[in-house]
């Protein structure tokens, strides 16, 4: 593991610990009330989970332009924090939505468009790990799909209509609600590269012990 | 003439007791009806805010933030233990070969 691996993940530990004494201390939300404090988890998870799809396309399409096994590497890492990041979200929504909405689930473009970048980054772990060979090409390939999917999740609140709050929501937030929040993005920002870094190196050790095994069967 | 015509009402008053509900309200002589029709709440003519209704129409929040934070713990806790389990095992595995080619003289 690099240096910095375990500073940063003594850093993050402290951040996680600190973040529910921020975000208890933030005000309570006018018409919701104690649920809305579901979104500084609900949020950060869901940036996390656009950006490890981002990571994902774009490390796909550096493994497909150049054979690097290194960026297949970070594309297979990415896409299973797309699945926890995006499992994350796709848990804690509906649980705010059941008290601030009145539903679980609403089939509206932002939660649709959210659920199937998250179906994609499933189907892209089981083509890896059921595919068979070749099946690495073809991941990649899937996951432009996934990255492609993002700004139209990103951008679906502002042109469709829906009942998902709009983008210009958090730039506009109070400092009393905005610290919380952005503390909390920058610890999940933390805990994000923590795993992805640790998983990275899951599949560099694998891949010196398939040459391992080469090796000797040579 | 006379009686005949107290004798009909009487036998349509009577059916309308036995038989079921009148337009106007329940039925007397069916007690499970008249109580279902007293357990409906009365129409309501105007928007109650939230914070008027009884507590047992009101959905509490605390349990569903407790789940959503629970959840986000337990989601990346169980993540973490999975890549330091599966990073173990390959770590082992790696240990192994590497002590076997050196025994063996092939490393």
């Amino acid at each position: 593991m690099p240096t910095w691996f375990t500073p940063a993940a003594v850093v993050c530990g402290l951040m996680f610990a600190t973040s529910p004494f921020l975000i208890a201390n933030a005000p309570y939300e006018s018409t919701m009330g104690l649920v809305q404090k579901i979104f500084y988890v609900h949020l950060p998870s869901a940036w996390m989970f656009l950006l490890a799809a981002i990571v994902c396309g774009v490390a796909s399409i550096r493994f497909l332009f150049r054979g690097d096994s290194r960026h297949d590497r970070l594309a297979w890492a990415a896409a299973e924090l797309v699945v926890l990041f995006g499992l994350v979200t796709l848990v804690t929504g509906p649980l705010w939505a059941r008290k601030a909405w009145g539903v679980w689930w609403q089939w509206d473009v932002r939660l649709t468009s959210s659920l199937i970048g998250w179906m994609v980054a499933v189907a892209y772990l089981l083509l890896r790990q059921y595919g068979g060979p070749g099946s690495d090409k073809l991941a990649a390939g899937l996951a432009l799909f996934g990255m492609a999917n993002v700004p139209f999740i990103y951008i679906s609140v502002n042109y469709w209509r829906t009942i998902h709050p709009l983008t210009s929501v958090v730039p506009t937030l109070p400092t009393s609600f905005g610290l919380p929040l952005w503390f909390s993005a920058v610890t999940f920002f933390l805990c994000f590269l923590l795993l992805l870094r640790a998983r990275v190196r899951l599949e560099e050790q694998r891949a010196r012990l398939d040459a391992l095994y080469l090796s000797v069967d040579a | 003439m006379m009686k005949c015509t107290v004798v009909a009402v009487f036998v349509i008053w009577t059916l309308g007791m036995v038989g079921g509900e009148r337009p106007g309200g329940p039925a007397l002589h069916w007690p499970a009806t008249a109580a279902l029709h007293a357990q409906q709440p009365a129409p309501q003519d105007e928007f109650v805010p939230i914070d008027e209704l009884p507590p047992q129409d009101q959905l509490p929040a605390a349990p569903l933030l407790v789940t959503a934070y629970a959840f986000v713990v337990l989601a990346l806790f169980a993540y973490l233990l999975s890549v330091a389990r599966r990073l173990g095992g390959v770590q082992r595995d790696l240990e192994r070969l590497e002590s076997d080619l050196k025994r063996n003289g092939r490393a």
